[in-house]
């Protein structure tokens, strides 16, 4: 069988935009204003009906997220860099959303370079513009030929990698997710269909099958046998999947709960670390960039 | 109709500058809807128990001055409670002593009264007695005489003689 991996899905495309040229709004796009609708709304309904006193369980999710945002910005810049914060907490609630609505089985705008991009940009600009701050826009640009003239080239390169390795890195971990995600799901639904073909060749095999492991459960239940009782469940539910296969179903079951275990890395774990990651850097490049 | 995929990896201008402007926006209306509302009722708590804690400072120091006049009010009282009470003291022992004077001056002026009496008591019967005793002697007299004497000798004989005996008494 086989595996087609594609970047995002192209919605629609206009030719001979001023400017632009070919216009082409992608699924990227489309999901990012779901996720910002959905950001939004969120950030609406915690926002609202907020009490100095008494407050409800709500109000006190909302302000621990605050706080802790707070903490985690003043951490890793210190005071001074508080208007920050806003950024800081866009970008991260941004990028989560983000990852995780690929779970419901919705393209992740994430899984789009451009987007990693846009937010490495910005933050590239804050960076240099720090930098031209903290040192004046003399000695910036004299700090490109530091040590020696010669290397100015790797300096400007090593500035311009800044935001594209930080792009690269979330990118390229989300869309690893994506890839191996498709993987397994092509691979189990190869798996179930060889399973159930063999299975639902034949009625007869069906209901053995079933029957087999209905009997098993029922023994491991009256032995008081957890692992038997589990087993004979798992066949006996494999069973009737064959019968239905042999009545003509051919829905791919194992892809069913399976891919969740997997997502479990890819989609939550490596989704919530790469936007703390990415927030992260954001708060040490622009500190570093300000010198103190 | 074949749906149409970008390639895996791309540069999009479009997709770049939206995302850019969707990023600005996203964050106001993250700043405005939520980290804002959020950071002025947490300020306003702040601030409400700023109140609460100098409410309380200024409580507790108007509660020891409260505490210090009270002390200082004792203080007097029970100063003048002595004051009082060594006055009362001093007056009780001036009056009592007072009462005993004139208890003694009374008793004096009883015993004085009472002397006098009995000297006057005295004087009388005395006198009684001399005119028993004129009495007798002029019967004796007449006894001895074997007559009568006229009053006026009589009278006479009679108080030269108790001139003789009061000289003599």
């Amino acid at each position: 069988m086989e595996v087609e991996i594609n970047g995002a899905k192209i919605l629609a495309t206009f030719e001979n935009v001023p400017l632009f040229g070919t216009v082409q709004i992608t699924q990227t796009l489309a999901v990012a204003w779901l996720v910002m609708l959905i950001i939004s709304a969120l950030c609406v309904w915690l926002g609202s009906g907020l009490k100095v006193t008494g407050i409800s369980r709500k109000q006190a999710v909302a302000e621990m997220l605050y706080t802790s945002l707070v903490n985690f910005v003043r951490g890793n810049m210190g005071a001074g860099f508080d208007r920050y914060i806003p950024l800081v907490g866009t970008i991260f609630v941004t990028s989560v959303v983000s990852n995780l609505i690929g779970l419901v089985g919705i393209w992740s705008p994430t899984a789009d370079l451009m987007t990693e991009l846009a937010w490495a940009l910005v933050v590239f600009v804050l960076i240099t513009y720090h930098k031209i701050k903290a040192a004046g826009i003399g000695s910036y640009l004299k700090g490109f030929l530091d040590p020696i003239f010669i290397l100015a080239p790797i300096n400007v390169m090593s500035e311009l990698f800044t935001p594209v390795s930080m792009a690269c890195r979330h990118f390229g971990n989300i869309l690893s997710g994506t890839v191996i995600s498709a993987l397994i799901y092509a691979a189990l639904t190869a798996a179930s269909s060889a399973l159930f073909s063999r299975l639902g060749s034949s009625l007869l095999v069906g209901v053995v099958v079933a029957l087999a492991g209905g009997g098993t459960a029922l023994l491991g239940r009256k032995e008081g046998k957890k692992f038997w009782f589990i087993l004979g469940i798992v066949v006996a539910v494999m069973g009737i999947l064959g019968i239905l296969a042999n009545l003509g179903s051919t829905f791919p079951w194992l892809t069913v709960g399976l891919p969740a275990i997997v997502g479990l890395y890819f989609d939550w774990f490596s989704g919530c670390i790469q936007a703390f990651i990415f927030c992260t850097l954001t708060t040490l490049f622009i500190k570093q960039a300000a010198g103190d | 109709m074949e749906a149409l995929y970008q390639s895996l990896v791309t540069v999009n201008p479009v997709t770049l500058i939206a995302q850019i402007c969707n990023l600005f926006i996203q964050l106001l209306i993250v700043k405005i809807f939520f980290l804002d509302k959020i950071k002025a009722v947490i300020d306003r708590r702040r601030e409400a128990a700023d109140r609460e804690i100098s409410d309380a400072q200024a409580a507790k120091s108007e509660a020891a001055a409260i505490k210090q006049t009270y002390e200082q009010n004792m203080l007097q009282s029970r100063a003048k409670a002595e004051e009082l009470l060594t006055t009362a003291q001093k007056s009780a022992a001036e009056h009592s002593e007072q009462i005993l004077r004139q208890a003694q001056q009374q008793a004096q002026q009883m015993r004085a009264k009472a002397s006098s009496d009995i000297e006057l008591e005295k004087k009388k019967a005395i006198n009684e007695a001399k005119n028993e005793i004129s009495d007798l002697a002029m019967a004796i007299a007449g006894k001895v005489l074997e007559r009568e004497l006229n009053p006026a000798d009589q009278s006479r004989l009679i108080d030269n003689f108790l001139n003789e005996l009061g000289d003599g008494l």
